[in-house]
């Protein structure tokens, strides 16, 4: 691999903004396990790693009255421990750990997940449907983008030159909420999803879904929210029809190709089982839930 | 005299002989024996081994028979 | 001795390897790990098309680039028709050597064209992207059916048929070789089946997969002498063809191997070596060459994709009475699939009055293919396991019971023509059936199907040359030296022997893989043959010490040599001599230099191929019927071992095979676009198991003593990835009734067959 140039730790966000708003060629570095990879397959190496590690703003995991904030920087395993959010968020904590093996997961952020910008990233389909949004910092200030409009195409995000992810906000469930993620892989473990599905469905008293989101992965550019899976759910109370009612609208949403991953009828067919046990499994949790 | 055994893919060759009894000392002169016989035979044993009583050889040439070996001519193979 | 009968009192147990530390503390040297003072470092530019002739490469700016030592291309590598015999096969040094740099035509993807040689990693791959190589691409032949097609390119001008074509055959062709094996009278036979059962199979080209990419650092010494530090599986053969590709004397060059990470086939033939060898020759300095993840996809030897029709042909009550076979093998670029080898696997495992196999070996726009392990039969096995269990179902036969009333025994001939001799396909399929395995209940898991399938295989095994030494110290321990890279325990099994044969204990035996100087020829590790043929040259070379050794006792005794005994690891007095107290190994080692100086035991060994060996394989497989997705959740492998020196290292051949077996059968494959280019050259999207996708496999080892080993040993590493495509598949069947003829089983083809099958 070609020597970098650079490796910069800086210690507050104005320094890390600096760094990277002056040399267009510098790349935020946080678990570096697609960075890093990338770099070497590639033989290009940025400029400068700005390791985003040493920033206050953007480790750690704090859960609150409004919600998660979560830093963009913290690794998967240590979210993984936090009792309180596997219990409020338990699709998106179960998605978080899903990210590549032990070792990764030491490592591995969400941030990293979402600013690669890959459509099959397992992470994103349930910060989506949890309502997350991106706390932004760059040149020009601070700004928020709601999870579903922050990818904008493989590999593409909203984050401009300079731009850093500095933590990812998601409000607190209601009651009677609550969410799951699915992917499918044809291996156990190590592998990329050839499709995902995350649901977060509330219910009320009587166990009538009156709020519902659904995503899905690895089958469009970007992760979708799929409003019509949701629709099909809503006033339902998540009956098997009602379930096999969003598949149906989650494959109709999927826009997949053939890959060395999987056929697209392939990936529109499996969106809508995952979508439909995901909804399944919230649902569940969530009739479990006071 | 030892038996040599053509299978009938290799009795292409020999116009039908499936087996023929050979009275040589070794190997060597046993294959003599047999492509003069049967010159068409020279180019398929090319790719051939030998079997000697039930023994796959590669270095035949100065293998001794008894007066009952049995010769069969089998596929090269390689191993991994 | 009978050796049903030997016992053994250092064999068969299980002690920890010598070479065991170094490896899990990450002292081990592999092929990368060697750096010389000086060294350059090399990068192959490799062909971007997948057929292409060469119409120029232009050098010059790479060359004049600060850094820039040497550059290579086909010319500096002699076009040669030479042929090297390795094992029963002879390598073609010409093609290995147009392989290593081509000279006229790109014939795949990452085909090698050219090699720079600079002073550090970065300059060298900076000259490769300055390196000018004008291509006129061709339309790529992938396929067995597109190089078979009347109108197919031709990727070799002047390629004939060896073997025996077809009289109809067409002139121009890319069919290297076409073989048969034939019995009886296969019109009559199938006349007298009551079902018939004929089905044409296809399994995708996949790579063995080792963990460690190729890698060699060349030195060119001022003298003309060359040292080569290689991971392979015989550095013999790496200095005999690198000679003979080079046009150099083999007298002069050195190999050292380095501990090698994993080979099963993929490391005999030679990539880099030659190439290393030629940039040190211009460049006056060492050159290293290290493959990355994706050459080794690339540019290495994978297996063959093979199309396979399989006609199988049984009485009611159960016997088989008629097969026919027609196995086409994808060779890669240059002649040389396991086509043979397929043919001759196909059927062994049955007795059957009338058969027909032919075989046939195309060249192909992809890399030349390698041995790997087994090479050629689990994809005939996969074809004709499959249809015998069918036969199975189609007669309501348990399918164990039918492949026990049809297996061949001692005294059979087999398909591929000799007689078997002591063989153990019976006791295996005894075992198998009594296993708690085959009798426990299949409960499926909620929502998911699960099934069983059961198959065989069978694989030769080699045997070859080998040379061995065996030295003893003055403190009674021991050097045993051999000339085979270690890949599978081998070098533990060898001291064993040392240990049985001179008394000596385990850990006091050091065994030496040495380089080309410093022992005598050893022929690859390969066809399961290092514990079996170059430990019989151990135990030969142990048993020249030890007779060495009883002269030393009736030195110290006075007495003749034949009054000089030996057992378990002493010199005893025999009749003549009684009353002497017996002599240990340390006793008579300290008086070696008064009793006539050191001992070395030596030995040589030509070793016929090496006893037959068979197994059977149990799968149980969970499939999600609603993704496709498949879990295999419960496996045993039963198998005929001979004998096992190291059972643990047995198991762990037993249970590799089966892992790479299962990983064949679900979802490894090369995936091609139209043009020829490799989708998927990574682990990432190659999709070998891991660990968590396989339960913890179960061994049955089976001991039919192999009467050409003093102590009954037969090859193990290669039979067990035969069965599993098979057994897969088979539990697939049981599981969706849906009868699979392509592998991989992946997600997307299950589901699209469960669809079809509604
Ligand atoms: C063996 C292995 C297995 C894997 N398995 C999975 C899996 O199962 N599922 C999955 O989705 N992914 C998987 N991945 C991919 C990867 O681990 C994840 O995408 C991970 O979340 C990336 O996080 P990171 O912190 O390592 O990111 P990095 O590699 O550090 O960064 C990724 C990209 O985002 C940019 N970036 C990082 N942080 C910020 C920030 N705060 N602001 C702006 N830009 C930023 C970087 O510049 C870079 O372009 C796997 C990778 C490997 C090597």
């Amino acid at each position: 691999m070609p020597q970098t140039q650079a490796y910069e730790a800086p210690r507050t966000l104005a320094d890390a903004v600096r760094l990277l708003s002056t040399d267009g060629h510098a790349r935020p570095l946080a678990g570096g396990t697609d960075l890093l990879v990338q770099s070497r397959a590639t033989q290009k190496l940025p400029s400068t790693f700005v390791d985003l590690k040493r920033i206050p703003e953007l480790v750690g995991i704090e859960v609150g009255p409004d919600g998660l904030r979560l830093g963009a920087a913290t690794s998967a395993a240590v979210i993984c421990e936090h009792a309180e959010a596997r219990r409020l968020w338990p699709g998106l904590v179960e998605a978080i750990g899903l990210l590549g093996s032990t070792q990764i997961q030491g490592r591995a952020s969400v941030g990293g997940n979402l600013c690669n910008g890959s459509p099959a990233a397992d992470t994103t389909c349930s910060l989506i449907v949890n309502r997350a949004r991106g706390v932004i910092a760059g040149a020009k200030g601070e700004r928020t983008v709601e999870v579903e409009r922050f990818t904008t195409g493989p590999g593409r995000t909203v984050l401009e030159p300079g731009d850093l992810l500095v933590a990812l906000v998601v409000p607190r469930p209601a009651a009677r909420t609550a969410d799951a993620y699915l992917r499918l892989i044809p291996r156990s473990e190590m592998d990329i999803a050839a499709a995902g599905a995350a649901a977060s469905v509330t219910l009320d008293e009587r166990g009538v879904c009156t709020a519902a989101r659904v995503a899905i992965g690895a089958v469009a550019p970007t992760a979708l929210l799929v409003p019509a899976a949701a629709d099909a759910l809503i006033g339902s109370r998540l009956d098997d029809a009602a379930l096999r009612r969003a598949a149906d609208a989650a494959s109709a949403a999927a826009r997949p190709i053939d890959d060395k991953r999987g056929t697209a009828v392939y990936r529109k067919t499996v969106v809508g089982v995952l979508t439909r046990r995901a909804a399944g499994i919230a649902a569940e949790r969530a009739r479990a839930r006071p | 005299m030892a038996t040599v055994h053509f299978s009938r893919g290799l009795a292409r060759y020999t116009g039908g002989v499936e087996s023929l009894t050979v009275d040589a000392p070794r190997v060597q002169e046993l294959l003599v024996v047999v492509t003069e016989r049967f010159p068409g035979l020279t180019q398929p044993l090319e790719v051939m081994a030998i079997a000697v009583d039930g023994e796959v050889h590669q270095h035949h040439d100065y293998l001794k028979l008894r007066p009952d070996s049995e010769i069969h001519f089998v596929p090269q193979i390689a191993g991994g | 001795m009978s050796t049903a009968t030997k016992t053994f009192e250092h064999v068969g147990t299980r002690p920890i390897r010598h070479d065991g530390l170094d490896k899990v503390t990450g002292r081990a040297n592999y092929g990368a790990d060697y750096a010389l003072p000086g060294m350059l470092h090399g990068y192959v530019v490799r062909s971007p098309h997948a057929h292409a002739r060469i119409v120029s490469i232009d050098t010059s700016a790479a060359e004049a680039m600060a850094g820039v030592k040497a550059v290579v291309t086909g010319s500096d590598i002699p076009k040669t028709n030479a042929k090297l015999v390795m094992g029963e096969a002879a390598l073609d040094l010409g093609a290995m050597g147009d392989n290593a740099l081509a000279h006229d035509k790109a014939l795949y993807e990452g085909h090698a064209v050219a090699a720079v040689a600079a002073t550090s990693p970065e300059i060298a791959s900076a000259a490769a992207e300055a390196i000018r190589v004008v291509y006129e691409p061709l339309q790529p032949v992938m396929n067995v059916d597109q190089a078979l097609a009347p109108d197919a390119l031709i990727l070799h001008d002047g390629m004939v048929t060896k073997g025996r074509p077809k009289p109809d055959a067409p002139t121009r062709t890319n069919v290297a070789l076409r073989m048969e094996l034939t019995r009886g009278d296969l019109d009559k036979g199938f006349a007298g089946a009551d079902v018939v059962i004929e089905r044409t199979f296809t399994t995708p080209m996949v790579h063995q997969g080792y963990i460690e990419p190729h890698a060699c650092v060349a030195r060119w010494g001022e003298d003309g002498q060359v040292v080569v530090w290689t991971s392979t599986q015989g550095h013999f053969v790496v200095r005999d063809c690198c000679a003979g590709i080079l046009g150099i004397d083999a007298a002069r060059i050195k190999v050292i191997p380095s501990e090698i990470g994993g080979g099963f086939g993929g490391k005999i033939p030679v990539y880099l070596e030659p190439v290393a060898i030629a940039l040190a020759r211009k460049a006056h300095r060492p050159v290293k060459l290290v493959m990355s993840r994706e050459d080794v996809f690339r540019a290495s030897g994978p297996t063959s994709g093979t199309k396979i029709r399989v006609k199988l042909g049984a009485k009611k009550d159960g016997s088989f009475v008629a097969a026919s076979a027609s196995l086409y093998y994808e060779a890669g670029a240059y002649a040389g699939s396991p086509a043979g080898a397929g043919a001759m696997c196909a059927i062994a495992a049955y007795d059957i009055p009338n058969f027909l196999v032919e075989a046939y070996d195309i060249v192909v726009n992809r890399p030349k293919v390698a041995a790997y392990r087994a090479p050629g039969a689990p994809a005939a096995a996969f074809a004709v396991e499959s249809v015998v269990d069918e036969v199975a179902r189609r007669l309501g036969k348990d399918p164990i019971e039918l492949r026990l009333q049809n297996a061949v025994r001692e005294g059979d001939q087999a398909a591929y023509g000799p007689e078997f001799g002591p063989i153990g396909l019976r006791e295996v399929l005894e075992a198998a059936r009594c296993h708690p395995h085959w009798k426990a209940p299949l409960v499926p898991q909620p929502g998911r199907k699960v099934g069983r399938g059961v198959a065989c295989g069978f694989w030769f095994n080699a045997g070859l040359n080998s040379s061995a030494t065996v030295s003893l110290s003055a403190d009674g321990s021991a050097n045993v030296v051999t000339g085979n890279p270690d890949i599978g325990g081998t070098r533990v099994a060898q001291a064993l022997m040392v240990s049985e044969e001179l008394g000596i204990p385990v850990e006091r035996v050091r065994p030496i893989v040495a380089d080309t100087d410093s022992i005598g020829y050893n022929d690859v590790t390969g066809g399961s043959r290092v514990c079996y043929a170059t430990g019989m040259a151990v135990i030969e070379a142990a048993r020249d010490a030890q007779a060495q050794l009883r002269a030393r006792a009736a030195k110290i005794w006075d007495v003749p040599v034949e009054q000089v005994g030996w057992e378990r690891g002493r010199a005893i007095a025999l009749n003549g001599a009684s009353g002497r107290e017996p002599l240990t190994v340390s006793e008579l080692a300290a008086k070696l230099m008064h009793t006539g100086g050191p001992i070395i035991g030596s030995a040589t060994v030509n070793a016929p191929m090496a006893g037959p060996a068979f197994g059977a394989h149990i799968c149980d497989l969970e499939v999600d019927e609603d993704t496709g997705v498949s879990r295999v959740v419960r496996y045993t492998v039963v198998q005929d071992v001979g004998k096992a020196v190291h059972p643990s290292y047995v198991e762990g051949q037993m249970q590799g095979g089966a892992s790479q077996g299962i990983g064949w059968a679900l979802n490894e494959e090369y995936v091609y676009d139209a043009e020829g280019h490799l989708q998927n050259p990574g682990f990432l999207d190659y999709r070998m198991p891991v660990a968590s996708d396989l339960p913890m496999i179960d061994t049955v080892i089976i001991e039919v003593a192999n009467p050409l080993h003093p102590y009954g040993v037969r090859g193990v590493g290669e039979v067990p990835i035969v069965p599993p495509l098979a057994a897969v598949a088979n539990a697939m069947h049981d599981a969706t009734r849906v009868r699979f003829t392509a592998l991989p089983l992946s997600p997307p083809r299950v589901l699209a067959a469960l669809k079809q099958r509604g």
